[in-house]
């Protein structure tokens, strides 16, 4: 199997589905869809599938359109992906919500919607300022009636979460963030797989203590773990992989064994959606430990000191780990 | 000042059949429609044109005021000669009943649901936005497109789809939120839809049908079809951002596409006096070069005509056009506050005048075709009296048909959010799946 580049993983996910979908659209504003491998292959799917089936150089900046137009089509019948820009999700938010989530239910079942907003995640980076850092809308959009919500943290979940989604008849929210491109990645199979919707993934077992965290926060959990090993603790962490639906199934499992439970995101504070994985976990296991830590309930500021700060990082998350075995 | 520009001598104008309006365009496309895309010489009808564009002040158009929808104000009858009259008028005579048949199943159907809800004893309750009025932009739009082709409605939509050919039972049905309705109950009025027959749905957001008509006109083009997407919508939806982001993207990527603007000159409770700052609410995507057809939308022939029209524009892949309908919703917004059984209008309403109401009744689309077809010599009286008749019974017959199917089983609550099955039900403590939020299948 091999090494792929993340973004080539996931536009070889896209790629295949077109391929066996002729009708399938896939809109973008001004990221051209292109990608090449060290050994020189190339995806490019303006080239193979034309200007219309893609939006060709680029569509106007205009996010509701991006968005709207897909899920119209997705109306009528063709499968189809919207990737928006990272520092304005909200501007689709309103088609996804009232159109998206709702057409199946409203119309008593009539409807299909095999629509996926690939929405490119901001990061917790230094020198962007408030606009271009929000982290974390994954729970806004969770917390809409109708839609699912992947976060994949690999290139391998990358690609099998992509394909997961569009072949999915809902909506699905795909959260692509920067953070977890960069770095050691796991081999990415040449063919078309799913990472199944719904299903969490034990990245390590153990028996004192259960880390949860996606996406972003993985990174830094990541950094966190061999630290934590060297102090004794025995770490269990899983990456949920899909928020909604949530496989509270592997959660509960984890905690009932664990009794402690640790989460840790990139998002603000109030109503972020590690507040839900502890809610589903407390509801259903008895005297738990849990502790959830965050990015505050702040525009990430653009300096650097402040942001290094703020970040949860392994650093917090080792002092966290050992506070939940002594408190 | 403009009230006495707007007694204009309707007579007069009928005798000058043919005569170009000033504002109906193909407005700088640079492609020649032959000068007569105008539709009011298709219609042969003109407006008054004396409400000057917008030049300051607050509150839209300092000469628009309410009342001001009497300007235009159709003659009487629709002219029986022109190009909107020859080219109906050629139609097979099966096609020209249909549509008195469809105008006459909407106005009827939707005026024994007034009764209803105003009589009180089904209990009927929801939402209910009364297209009576407006039944000939439905109508006159939709016999212009193939069976095929995709419309996009309102919350004013049962018009639009009787017009594709909806089934009143499953209508009826869905009012009383039954089983048997065509949304199963999940819907009612304003969501009321039969997506097998290209409708991509009935909406109750405001400015949502652009999206979805530019969407399924993509979803035709990348199959290489010729398909064409109508968004129908409200003067009041030309204000969303929706309408201009999607005449923009349309008419830059050249989409199949009507936009079908039924302006009754009232936004919910606002009359447009206050609203628009332009004369015609088209006027504002005029800076496009796409078609803009400015219509008597009390006129079937008229907006048959210039549908037909923007139906060959778009399959000739030229892209959208604009069409605004000019009509009049007899009713209120939502509901029928200001009616009475068995009084056509609702009087009352502080947005608007009874003599506005009343004059707009008398220019009655239905009875105006009526009208027309008689004068034409297209169909005889005997003829239409059977529709009249058939059409009520069959709406009569779907109101029984309602109120005996059952009601839903309420735990279909939990379904239908997704494809694979219920969501838990966590209103109770004891609630099946507790731990597990994914949705299971049964």
């Amino acid at each position: 199997m091999p090494k792929k580049p993340y973004g080539y993983a996931q536009l070889e996910a896209v790629r295949d589905e077109m391929r066996q979908n002729p009708d399938m659209v896939y809109f973008y504003q001004n990221q051209i869809p292109t990608a090449t491998l060290p050994t020189g292959e190339v995806i490019d799917l303006v080239k193979e599938f034309g200007p219309v089936r893609t939006s060709g150089r680029g569509w106007a900046i205009d996010e509701t359109w991006i968005a709207g137009a897909a899920i119209g089509a997705a109306t009528a019948g063709s499968k189809a992906v919207a990737r928006l820009p990272m520092m304005t999700p909200i501007y689709a938010i309103e088609y996804v919500q009232n159109q998206a989530g709702k057409i199946r239910s409203m119309t008593g079942g009539q409807a299909s919607m095999p629509f996926v907003l690939w929405q490119d995640g901001a990061s917790r980076s230094r020198g962007s300022a408030a606009q271009h850092t929000d982290v974390g809308m994954e729970s806004i959009y969770a917390q809409l009636p109708g839609i699912k919500v992947v976060a994949p943290s690999n290139a391998y979940d990358a690609k099998g979460l992509l394909i997961a989604a569009i072949r999915d008849p809902d909506p699905v929210v795909y959260l692509d963030y920067g953070d977890v491109k960069s770095g050691e990645q796991p081999d990415v199979p040449d063919e078309a797989y799913e990472v199944p919707l719904g299903k969490a993934e034990v990245r390590q077992k153990g028996t004192d203590l259960t880390i949860v965290a996606w996406a972003p926060a993985s990174v830094d959990v990541k950094r966190a773990l061999p630290d934590i090993a060297k102090k004794g603790i025995s770490v269990e962490y899983i990456d949920p992989r899909t928020l909604k639906p949530l496989d509270v199934d592997t959660l509960v499992a984890s905690v009932k064994k664990t009794k402690r439970l640790l989460v840790v995101e990139h998002g603000h504070y109030t109503c972020g959606f590690g507040s839900h994985v502890i809610a589903e976990v407390v509801q259903a296991v008895p005297n738990v430990r849990a502790r959830k830590l965050s990015f505050p309930d702040v525009p990430g500021p653009a300096s650097g000191v402040m942001m290094a700060w703020l970040r949860p990082d392994a650093p917090k998350i080792i002092d966290a780990a050992i506070q939940m075995m002594h408190g | 000042m403009s009230i006495e520009h707007a007694r204009i001598d309707r007579r007069g104008l009928l005798k000058m059949l043919g005569a170009l309006g000033a504002t109906a365009t193909a407005a700088g496309c640079n492609v020649s429609l032959g000068g007569d895309v105008s539709a009011q010489s298709l219609s042969g009808s003109k407006f008054d044109k004396t409400v000057a564009l917008a030049s300051e002040g607050p509150g839209g158009n300092p000469q628009w005021k309410a009342g001001d929808s009497l300007k235009f104000l159709p003659p009487q009858e629709i002219p029986t000669r022109g190009k909107a009259a020859d080219l109906v008028g050629a139609l097979p005579k099966e096609k020209l009943l249909g549509m008195y048949e469809k105008l006459n199943a909407s106005r009827r159907w939707e005026t024994v649901m007034k009764d209803l809800f105003l009589g009180g004893k089904d209990g009927l309750y929801g939402y209910f936005h009364s297209y009576c009025g407006e039944e000939a932009v439905a109508v006159g739009t939709i016999a212009a497109l193939a069976e095929d082709d995709y419309i996009a409605s309102t919350h004013r939509g049962h018009g639009h789809l009787i017009a594709k050919g909806g089934d009143l039972n499953k209508m009826s049905a869905e009012i009383f939120f039954r089983q048997a309705g065509y949304n199963q109950g999940y819907g009612g009025s304003m969501h009321i839809v039969d997506m097998a027959k290209g409708i991509m749905g009935s909406n109750g957001i405001v400015g949502a049908s652009f999206y979805m008509a530019a969407g399924a006109a993509i979803h035709g083009k990348v199959r290489g079809t010729k398909q064409v997407g109508v968004a129908f919508f409200g003067d009041g939806a030309s204000a969303s951002p929706y309408y201009f982001s999607a005449a923009r993207s349309c008419t830059n990527y050249k989409l199949p596409v009507l936009f079908v603007l039924e302006n009754n000159f009232q936004w919910t409770g606002v009359p447009m006096a206050l609203t628009v700052p332009t004369k015609y609410v088209s006027d504002y995507t005029k800076g496009l070069g796409i078609p803009h057809h400015t219509i008597d939308g009390n006129d079937v022939t008229a907006v048959y005509a210039a549908a037909k029209e923007a139906v060959e524009w778009a399959r000739a892949g030229n892209g959208p056009s604009v069409i605004e309908a000019m009509t009049f919703r007899w009713y209120d917004h939502s509901g029928f506050s200001g009616g009475k059984v068995s009084q056509d209008g609702a009087m009352g309403l502080p947005y608007r005048t009874d003599d506005e109401v009343k004059q707009w009744i008398s220019r009655d689309p239905i009875g105006r075709f009526r009208g027309w077809l008689l004068a034409k010599g297209l169909a005889q009286e005997a003829e239409l009296v059977k529709i009249e008749k058939d059409t009520q019974a069959a709406v009569d017959a779907s109101i029984e048909f309602a109120r005996n199917s059952p009601e839903p089983d309420p735990e279909r609550g939990v379904w239908n959010a997704h494809a694979s099955g219920p969501v838990p039900a966590t209103q109770f403590f004891n609630r099946k799946g507790l731990a597990t939020s994914t949705p299971k299948t049964t």
